[in-house]
């Protein structure tokens, strides 16, 4: 076994490569950055002030020209105390991907509305509002849609417990 | 008319040296109705799938006990097979279109979330725990999701509970509802041994044997 295999040297210091998509977006000057946590496809994220002018230019930009918010969904970040709010877009022009991500704090879960730029928007920020109670700003018709209209509280948020889920039994017994 | 005396020996009586049988009206009826279960198409969740694709299609075969016709209108239907998660949502849908069905109506419970509430019993805000907890279950087929057999072996009990249950003098009167399970001492080790030794006893052919009885009475061949 002299000649073992060597694994090709790699240079130890590269930086990760970017995107050429997520450039594109950056150099709107939008406030958009690259996303900082693992993605499976291109990623940016953007405070959530800027949300809506950097939404609409995504959308209008003919050489981005993402016509498409493929889903919306929310990703409740206990101890950083956030929500998480995702966005995948889908250009289908480009056939790109993108995913958008904003953070609010979780005390004051205010952002707004996506609804003028892609209509669909209106259903999935009904679908978080309903699960997670985020609070969309100048939305034209923020009601529950899965659960009942008279059901107290947000279910899929982290700290979230009713008499119903008996997680009493659970703590009793670990 | 296609019954054979032989096999429903309880209920039906030949008489001696005559083409006539003796029977009660009562049980007449209820082999009428155990042999004619028209489900609901209904589906709460997954079990569904298994109930239309596994059950419902060719090799299994639900038709071959006579609960093939599956009737979108529940005034129609007898059979409810209840199949899959039920939410808190849905359960008043699903109690609606158990009291649209006439009388009488069997309910049939299969898979573990429609028992107990399955392994969405803790911490969750929204499953109901047990179908039974809305209406009245007959039979309880248990499994995640059963397997065909499994249903048709719950089709099967409820048939029997039918055939053993009300009458035109005590309308409503039900046996107690029973849980079906296939029964404890076949395993899946059994299935497959079995499965095995047919696939074997097809795969090994017997080429003298098979050429006799292929061959024509003596003097023909060759």
């Amino acid at each position: 076994m002299s000649d073992a295999i060597t694994p090709p040297e790699v240079p130890a210091s590269e930086p990760p490569k970017q995107d050429a998509l997520v450039t594109q977006v950056i150099v709107l000057g939008l406030g958009a950055e690259p996303y900082a946590r693992k993605a499976d496809c291109p990623a940016v994220q953007v405070s959530a002030t800027q949300l809506l002018p950097l939404m609409t230019r995504l959308r209008d930009d003919a050489g981005l020209a993402f016509d498409m918010l493929t889903a919306h969904t929310v990703v409740d970040r206990l101890d950083a105390n956030i929500f998480e709010l995702v966005y995948y877009l889908y250009s289908l022009n480009h056939r790109k991907r993108l995913l958008v991500s904003s953070s609010i704090p979780r005390e004051n879960p205010v952002v707004s509305t996506l609804t003028p730029v892609w209509k669909i928007a209106e259903f999935q920020e009904r679908e978080a509002y309903d699960l997670f109670g985020i609070q969309y700003d100048n939305h034209p018709d923020l009601r529950r849609v899965f659960l009942e209209d008279d059901w107290k509280g947000f279910p899929l948020r982290k700290d979230y417990k009713d008499d119903f889920m008996l997680t009493h039994v659970i703590e009793e017994e670990s | 008319m296609g019954l054979t005396p032989e096999k429903e020996t309880p209920f039906i009586e030949r008489l001696p040296g005559a083409n006539y049988m003796l029977t009660r009206m009562d049980q007449v009826i209820n082999l009428a109705r155990s042999n004619s279960l028209w489900p609901l198409t209904f589906g709460t969740s997954c079990c569904a799938i298994e109930m239309m694709m596994a059950t419902g299609a060719s090799r299994h075969d639900i038709a071959r006990f006579g609960a093939e016709v599956a009737r979108p209108s529940p005034r129609q239907a007898d059979l409810l097979i209840i199949a899959g998660t039920i939410v808190k949502r849905m359960a008043p849908r699903l109690r609606t279109l158990y009291e649209q069905m006439a009388e009488p109506r069997y309910v049939i419970a299969t898979g573990a979330c429609t028992i107990s509430g399955g392994p969405f019993i803790y911490q969750s805000y929204t499953t109901v725990r047990g179908a039974d907890e809305i209406i009245p279950v007959d039979v309880y087929v248990p499994g995640c999701p059963p397997r065909p057999e499994g249903l048709f072996y719950g089709i099967l009990t409820l048939q029997r509970m039918i055939k053993q249950g009300e009458t035109v003098r005590r309308p409503g009167i039900r046996s107690k509802p029973v849980m079906s399970a296939l029964p404890p001492n076949i395993t899946m080790n059994d299935i497959e041994a079995e499965m095995e030794s047919l696939l074997r006893q097809e795969a090994d052919i017997d080429v003298e044997k098979a050429r006799k009885e292929r061959d024509w009475p003596t003097g023909l061949n060759h």
